[in-house]
């Protein structure tokens, strides 16, 4: 077999390991590990990057992040903060049909506002909204689909982990790019309200009961309860757009921020405090497997060029710009099902930016840049909730238990092809994602 | 037995969780420091107090040399530290779309096999990071700013790795009584929602 060969088996390779229940980081560890060997006749190679590469990936001040946005998200949920979004977004939306599951959607919103993950913002959000959800009669399969989808605004709202590498490979302004990210990441929210307030009307047997509408006091009570999250946000995500500090300084800030009103709520004791330890390892564990075994398995890929070759391929059709963006964010859309969103940036960036940049779409270079960097991060996003790899859906349905895994893949196509025709409206009109940018600048 | 495991990878996860509490309080002071530091440099701060600048500005007060390079070596141990409860408790992600519908024996000899490999990967790392320790140390590594060994840091994420591996095995001893005993003495994941 040639390597580009090995490079293309490694796809059904890794796809049967993953099938056969084998954890998604240890399954890209070891068809990467194998891969190698076969690339190079021998395990010295892999061997040798295990030297490091476990610690530098681990080591890695950008993704430290990771750990400090997951911990400020389980002090914000200790602190009452997602319970409060929760309960404001309950009170505006609540009575109308699916309201539950907006409400879900609305709170992962402004959560997403001060947590720059997707996994955490999911996760942190189903803790609160899943409980209530049930309580209310949605199915299973509908709420945790809901709060997968929701919690991919983790990510499109700013403060944005993608974004931040996406803007370091590329070398653009981060703040612009966060700024960018809004409007779509509004659209975003908009768009699953209108996709469960369909779902509701489609399957009314899956969407529960309507509670009852409640009065404009009690309304506007709840929303002044939120004022911790804005404060968080403001000092966090301003700070960045300042520039007054890195990304991973405002998550320090931030945790430090959320941990000091959650102290102040009573929300943390001795024992919360070893218990959200106990829960950050355990997600933060899980993640930076994942990043080490796509790491692994990503090295692999670039030996084999198999990633060259596809784009050589892609430029080599002389399409026009339109064609190549829409074949480029397709692939993404494709290898996003399958692959970790971070790792895909990180290999994927380096190769297509290039051939984007170098098309004529009748925008500035940076105009360009920006705006081909929020469609990824809306297709990578859409990666984490399409089966059957979808990250988001496998936090999120880990954590109840009762509800198939097919359940979930059954609901939440629903919310990708939400997502897929955001990504059409969006690709149409680029003065939509550039017009705050437009405004400001 | 399982108590003992247990106790040792919850209590590398509070290692681990303070570690990482010291990091976000380092990053704090540093950022702190900076702000004032660049305050005391600012026009209407000096036209108000003077001379006084000077002074505050003699104390040191500014970033913290090298937090970069401190928040690297720590997280790395801390991320080390936080493997062995995620994987006592099964916390990995995996899909269960096709096993699901396989019986409770089968899935007990697919848990068994991954798990056995999952403990020989744990070791493989940990040995590996010893063997990259050990050419840190011949080489004199150190960081940029403030010059202290590298092969620290990795010796640090050296002891949690080791821990790491120990819980790995001793997981796949566990899925193989399983196993072999058609019995469940272990949940797999969701052992601490």
């Amino acid at each position: 077999m040639t390597n580009l060969e090995l490079g293309m088996a490694s796809f059904p390779a890794l796809l049967i390991l993953i099938f056969l229940r084998v954890p998604i980081g240890l399954a890209m560890f070891l068809v990467g590990l194998f891969g190698l060997f076969f690339v190079t006749g021998s395990f010295n190679m892999g061997f040798a990057r295990l030297k490091s590469e476990t610690y530098s990936t681990f080591s890695s001040y950008s993704l430290s992040i990771i750990p400090m946005f997951l911990l400020m998200g389980h002090f914000a949920t200790l602190g009452g903060m997602s319970q409060s979004l929760f309960k404001a977004a309950e009170a505006w939306l609540g009575h109308r049909k699916g309201g539950v599951a907006m409400s879900a959607v609305g709170a992962c919103a402004g959560f997403g506002a001060i947590c720059g993950s997707s996994l955490a913002t999911a996760a942190t959000m189903s803790q609160v909204a899943l409980p209530e959800l049930k309580r209310y009669g949605y199915s299973g399969g509908f709420s945790t689909a809901t709060l997968a989808a929701g919690g991919t605004l983790g990510i499109l709202i700013p403060p944005s982990v993608i974004l931040v590498i996406y803007a370091i490979l590329t070398e653009q302004n981060i703040a612009k790019l966060f700024l960018s990210a809004f409007i779509p990441g509004i659209l975003a929210a908009i768009g699953y309200m209108i996709t469960i307030a369909i779902y509701a009307r489609l399957h009314p047997d899956e969407a529960g009961a309507p509670r009852a509408r409640m009065p404009y006091g009690q309304r506007l009570r709840a929303l002044r309860d939120v004022w911790p999250v804005l404060t968080v946000f403001v000092v966090v995500v301003g700070g960045i757009y300042m520039g007054v500090f890195t990304p991973t300084e405002g998550a320090a800030v931030g945790a430090l921020g959320t941990g000091l009103i959650a102290f102040a709520n009573g929300g943390l004791n001795r024992h919360s405090f070893l218990g959200s330890f106990m829960a950050t390892a355990r997600s933060t564990a899980m993640i930076f497997f994942i990043v080490l075994g796509a790491a692994f398995y990503n090295g692999f890929l670039a030996l084999t060029q198999v990633p060259q070759e596809l784009s050589n391929y892609v430029v080599g059709l002389g399409l026009s710009p339109w064609m190549v963006l829409t074949i480029v964010l397709l692939l993404y859309l494709v290898f996003g099902a399958v692959m970790d969103s971070l790792s895909m940036i990180l290999l994927t960036i380096p190769i297509f930016f290039p051939i984007i940049v170098a098309l004529d779409f009748g925008m500035t270079t940076e105009e360009v840049a920006i705006w081909f960097g929020i469609l990824v991060l809306i297709v990578v996003e859409v990666g984490l909730i399409t089966p059957p790899v979808g990250m988001n859906l496998f936090v999120i349905n880990s954590m109840d238990r009762l509800t198939p895994m097919i359940e979930t893949y059954k609901s939440v196509m629903y919310f990708v092809a939400s997502d897929i025709i955001r990504v059409v409206i969006l690709v149409i009109f680029p003065g939509i994602t550039l017009f705050a940018l437009r405004m400001m600048y | 037995m399982h108590g003992f495991m247990n106790g040792l990878a919850r209590f590398m996860a509070v290692v681990g969780g303070l570690v990482l509490t010291a990091l976000i309080l380092l990053i704090c002071i540093s950022v702190l420091g900076r702000a004032i530091n660049t305050l005391l440099y600012s026009g209407p701060v000096v036209a108000l107090l003077g001379d006084f600048t000077k002074t505050l500005l003699a104390t040191g007060v500014g970033p913290i040399l090298g937090d970069f390079e401190l928040v690297e070596a720590g997280v790395a141990f801390a991320i080390f530290a936080f493997i062995p409860f995620c994987q006592i408790t099964g916390g990995h992600a995996t899909v269960d779309i096709f096993t699901s519908g396989l019986s409770v024996r089968v899935n007990r000899l697919i848990q068994m096999i991954v798990d056995i490999v999952f403990a020989a990967v744990l070791i493989l790392i940990a040995m590996q990071l010893y063997e990259g320790m050990l050419s840190k140390m011949q080489y004199r590594e150190t960081t940029f700013l403030i010059q202290f060994p590298i092969w620290w840091s990795y010796a640090a994420s050296l002891v949690a790795a080791v821990v790491g591996a120990v819980i790995g095995v001793y997981v796949a001893f566990v899925r193989l009584f399983e196993f072999f005993g058609n019995r469940t003495i272990m949940s797999v994941g969701g052992a601490d929602h």
